[in-house]
């Protein structure tokens, strides 16, 4: 593929906002290189990204925004007309002007301070917002510390070593509780290929029983898993072992592939 | 050619002409006209009714205080004011500082957009949401929500690739094929 190519392809993301600053710096170079066909596409690309605001859910904007646009406007439009009029100076006696100037400026600073309030009070509530969800994160990361520390230190708890087909792989451990869970955790996992996900089976202890399908997940960007199963969909007496396959995004109702980890159960 | 809003009625283009002189009457009809879709957008981006109409307000201030800034010549009117709509919201999303914002209200130029195709004319508001959504209807629907998360909530290729969990090379194919996608939708449809 061509630079010019490569460029090209960039040009409907760009028009998005969505390049990364990598991409976005190499591309305005392109484009201030004057580029007459990435110009032109991206004229294209802006229209189009233009008419993605039609997905937005129908709205109606109060009367009272109208009314208070209106004053605005009007109350400008009248100083414009007053300061293009000629003055006559015979007519208007100074002292007169010197009113309507003490006037405009007292309602300039007024207009100029509530927009500041009114910028405080935003600012102050945006804040408030942004403080109050990460208290709701931190509270929820509590829960869950919480949760899995019971499940690890509670003596009803099983740990299942869960050995990978692959001897390259790491090995995984499954601490499950009968009551809150399955707590599934690893090191140096490597990253499932393509659009991938990997996909925890509870294997049935019944003869011909179907793999059951539970959690996706995929390890973090240090390799790490730490993944809480709170409902697993089989008891752990009816369940002979865990396995965990790559499946497409979104996981699967049956497997479709060959399990990459098993552990059994008892 | 004949506006869409009626054999008497002005073009858009013409209503900003006329607010360079400062003419009401035509800032009240542009307001008519294109306060609905400004405000759904801006209520999309921020999710929240005041704020949103803070907002709302400062767009069509600049338009009236700024009409200069539209150039015909440049693109049509409605994307104009959407773009400047959009770009006015994600920043309040962000939190910019209002001394920034001020300081982009003297020197912000906004970007050249290509002439309207010939059939895009005719639209009236209803039409381009009713044609819009039923094209986004025919993507993925990882498509359809990496394209919303960039557009309403202004997040990069790599943010939308860490909040879904998703390679980023995933993520650009989805957005790039399902843009081109609502383009030739678009193209077909006229």
């Amino acid at each position: 593929m061509s630079e010019q190519d490569q460029f090209r392809e960039l040009i409907e993301a760009y028009a998005l906002g969505a390049l990364d600053p990598t991409e976005r710096t190499a591309l305005e170079a392109h484009l201030a290189a004057g580029c007459p066909e990435c110009a032109k596409a991206l004229g294209e690309a802006r229209y189009l990204v233009s008419q993605l605001a039609y997905l937005a859910p129908p709205a109606e904007p109060s009367d009272m925004l109208k009314a208070r646009l209106m004053r605005t406007v009007r109350a400008e439009e009248g100083v414009a007309r007053a300061s293009k009029a000629k003055p006559s100076s015979a007519s208007i006696p100074y002292w007169l002007w010197a009113g309507v100037a003490a006037l405009l400026l007292l309602s300039v600073y007024s207009a100029w301070d509530a927009r500041r309030l009114q910028s405080e009070v935003q600012e102050v509530k945006a804040r408030e917002a942004a403080e109050l969800k990460q208290r709701g994160q931190l509270e929820q990361e509590l829960t869950e510390a919480k949760h899995e520390a019971w499940i690890l230190t509670d003596p009803s708890t099983k740990k299942i070593d869960i050995m990978p087909s692959d001897k390259e792989m790491p090995k995984l451990e499954a601490m499950w509780h009968p009551e809150l869970g399955i707590y599934i955790t690893g090191q140096k996992m490597p990253m499932p290929k393509g659009n991938k996900v990997l996909q925890l089976w509870l294997i049935p202890k019944a003869p011909g029983g179907k793999p059951m399908p539970s959690h996706t997940f995929w390890p973090d960007a240090n390799g790490k898993i730490a993944e809480m199963v709170d409902d697993p969909p089989e008891v752990m007496a009816q369940t002979k072992a865990l396995a965990i396959t790559e499946e497409p995004a979104g996981g699967s109702q049956q497997p479709t592939s060959t399990p990459l980890w098993v552990g059994g159960v008892s | 050619m004949t506006s869409k809003y009626g054999d008497g009625a002005s073009s858009d283009a013409t209503l900003v002409d006329r607010l360079l002189q400062k003419d009401v009457r035509a800032f009240e009809e542009l307001y008519d006209r294109h306060s609905r879709i400004v405000y759904a957008l801006v209520v999309r981006i921020l999710q929240q009714s005041p704020t949103a109409e803070e907002v709302v307000q400062d767009v069509f201030l600049q338009l009236w205080r700024n009409a200069a800034q539209y150039q015909a010549a440049r693109g049509p009117f409605v994307p104009w004011l959407l773009t400047l709509a959009r770009n006015r919201a994600l920043d309040h999303l962000r939190l910019k500082s209002e001394r920034q914002r001020r300081r982009e209200d003297q020197t912000e130029e906004l970007p050249a957009i290509s002439q309207a195709p010939e059939y895009e004319k005719a639209l009236d508001e209803k039409r381009r949401a009713e044609r819009v959504r039923s094209l986004i209807g025919t993507l993925s629907a990882p498509q359809k929500k990496a394209i919303e998360m960039a557009y309403f909530e202004g997040l990069s290729h790599s943010e939308i690739a860490n909040a879904l969990h998703e390679p980023l090379g995933t993520v650009k194919s989805w957005i790039r094929n399902g843009l081109l996608r609502l383009k030739e939708g678009l193209q077909t449809a006229s």
